[in-house]
């Protein structure tokens, strides 16, 4: 049957109208990002006053160097923040619901410690050849999230069947050993330091149009791809066996939801380096805010990522201006003690 | 009483987990449209086992399952979760959904991912909460109700799935005397008024012996004795599978028998 919003009910035989619910919640998260935006659009290294902004966005060509900075600098910037900070809260989401474990994040399985061991060999041969490899780091990165990946899958298949036990293990083994050989690398390595930090920690401010339009697609697509999971990642939380008996092939939900999400998490990880965090608390955020159900939880959980991630952004680009700090460091400065705090006034 | 057509049918079904000590051996019987039949037996006897082999998350070694005369092998999970519900005995829920919330995800099986539920499905659900009384539970938050009121839940949430079989693994064990005593009515009902077949893996033998119409003792994945309770609750089966010498009386208004120490 159809559900139209004005005439709708707000219950439907004692449930709640989630279709009703979803339709609200994405007109108040679109227009929470578009809000954090035009606010985020005014911050930086150089002040533009807000009405030029404004004005800027309607009309580029009134001033160049405004509308470049606007443009070229800010704008791909929150876009690339919305985008990632859905991509990894929405995995996130999904992750927790697979694996039936509250803890996981979207770098559970490794996916970031390959990608960070990608980039970094990039930079270092950059370093040692001299061939400029810069522009391809993605590649290095979404290669070496893709290795990390399949050397899980492979050790978790040796050791258990593929259940989910068996990849997390694998998932923290290949972690260590690959986050180890990161640190052989900076330590052999001096003058790439810096730009190999700004990988493990995550950056935002290389973002351009075309870096974009090479995640956006992966990402929408794949998040809606997680979202038409939710009924199943709903009984998977009765236990593996109880799904079963809803009828639910739980293995090839598994490999699917791995799947899709390892696909996000390496393309964006790819251009982004690793945003810590964010894919941890914002599902449970978004689960304090409007309860499990992942036909919701996985959608708000999108949003507030997005509006986080773009919050987190602007606070790296001006607090210690013009330098920058990683913002992986801000996620987490921020988004733990917010964390505690919510959790604390749960139990209460 | 007379039964009709068969529901179940096993033929000699063995399991062991990756060729280890057997579970089940050589396991055959038939149930009919209607029954209750009663699964006895101490720890370790393969009384989920047998349960989890008919639901289709095991498969046997060996021997055969029917399904209404088809084998369960030419069932996909998704069909047979239209013909077998399942309560069992872990009720734990990982996110804290409301109880409504759980019952709703019985009517899964018949839900269109794209196309999404109808209202036909929330009145269905609705319905099971009210048979099995947990409509004042319905607004309660899963991980905050005691096991007994979960487990009346998911048995709401066993018939939302409006299963033909349904399979209880110690469905009382958390449940008060008084609920205890309604649920078994209520089966016996739903026995009756819905068209349904119930096997119930029972831990109280005398409980196991007022609801069901015939009772199967397992002792070490071996059925030691089938039949009405008044045929396999003796001194003699259970002294050889349970180890030590109960005294058996007469339920007075009940008629079968009933067990003390």
């Amino acid at each position: 049957m159809k559900f139209s919003i004005n005439k709708s009910p707000k219950e439907i035989a004692g449930y709640t109208n989630w279709r009703k619910k979803l339709i609200l919640m994405i007109l108040g998260g679109s227009l929470g990002i578009l809000g954090v935006s035009l606010v985020c659009l005014n911050f930086g290294v150089v002040s533009i006053h807000p009405k030029d902004i404004l004005f800027t966005l309607w009309n580029s060509s009134q001033d160049k160097t405004k509308g470049l900075i606007v443009w070229q600098l800010r704008a791909p910037r929150i876009i690339m923040a919305t985008l990632t900070g859905a991509a990894l809260s929405t995995v996130g989401g999904a992750f927790q619901g697979i694996l039936r474990n509250p803890l996981a994040d979207p770098y559970i399985l490794g996916v970031s410690a390959g990608a960070a061991l990608g980039a970094c060999i990039g930079i270092a041969l950059q370093h040692t050849t001299g061939y400029y490899l810069a522009s391809y780091l993605p590649l290095f990165a979404f290669l070496g999230a893709m290795f990390s990946l399949y050397l899980v899958y492979r050790s978790s298949k040796i050791s258990f069947s593929v259940n989910s036990t068996g990849l997390l293990l694998a998932g923290v083994a290949i972690t260590f050993l690959f986050s180890a050989l990161i640190t052989v690398l900076l330590a052999l390595s001096k003058r790439e330091l810096h730009s190999m930090i700004f990988w493990i920690m995550g950056d935002l401010s290389t973002a351009n149009w075309e870096k974009i339009s090479i995640i956006s697609l992966p990402v929408i697509i794949g998040c809606l791809l997680l979202f038409f999971s939710s009924l199943d990642l709903n009984a998977l939380s009765l236990g593996e066996e109880e799904a079963l008996h809803l009828g639910i092939n739980t293995g090839k939900l598994r490999i699917r939801i791995f799947l899709i999400s390892s696909i996000i998490i390496a393309t964006v990880v790819s251009f982004t380096g690793i945003i810590g965090f964010v894919g941890l608390i914002i599902p449970h955020i978004a689960r304090l805010l409007i309860g499990p159900d992942h036909r919701i939880m996985l959608p708000t959980s999108a949003f507030l990522g997005a509006i986080f991630l773009i919050l987190c952004d602007a606070l790296a680009r001006t607090i210690i201006a013009p330098s920058e700090i990683p913002i992986g460091a801000i996620t987490a400065l921020v988004g733990a003690p917010l964390f505690i705090y919510l959790l604390r006034r749960r139990n209460k | 009483m007379s039964f009709h057509s068969h529901i179940l049918t096993i033929k000699g079904v063995s399991f062991s987990y990756n060729g280890h000590r057997e579970i089940l051996s050589d396991i055959n019987f038939s149930l009919s449209k209607g029954e209750l039949l009663g699964i006895i037996g101490p720890n370790g006897s393969g009384k989920t086992t047998l349960l989890k082999v008919i639901s289709g998350i095991l498969k046997p070694n060996k021997g055969n399952i029917f399904l209404l005369n088809q084998d369960l092998n030419n069932f996909s999970i998704e069909k047979i979760a239209k013909f077998i519900s399942v309560v069992p005995q872990d009720t734990w829920v990982t996110f804290n959904f409301k109880a409504k919330e759980v019952v709703f995800m019985g009517r899964l099986p018949y839900i269109s991912r794209l196309k999404g539920e109808t209202l036909e499905d929330y009145r269905i659900s609705r319905e099971a909460m009210k048979k099995t009384q947990s409509l004042p539970l319905s607004e309660n938050n899963i991980q905050e109700i005691s096991g007994g009121e979960r487990q009346r839940v998911f048995m709401a949430k066993a018939l939302a799935q409006t299963p033909q079989l349904l399979l209880l693994d110690e469905f009382t064990s958390h449940l008060d005397l008084n609920f205890s005593y309604e649920m078994l009515n209520l089966l016996k009902k739903a026995l009756k008024e819905e068209n349904l077949t119930i096997i119930s893996v029972f831990h109280d033998l005398n409980l196991a012996s007022i609801a069901s119409h015939r009772l199967i003792l397992l002792n070490e994945g071996k059925i030691e004795k089938i039949g009405t309770p008044q045929e396999v609750l003796n001194v003699e089966n259970l002294q050889k599978v349970y180890k030590v010498k109960p005294i058996l009386i007469n339920h007075p208004n009940l008629q079968v028998p009933q067990i003390i120490m």
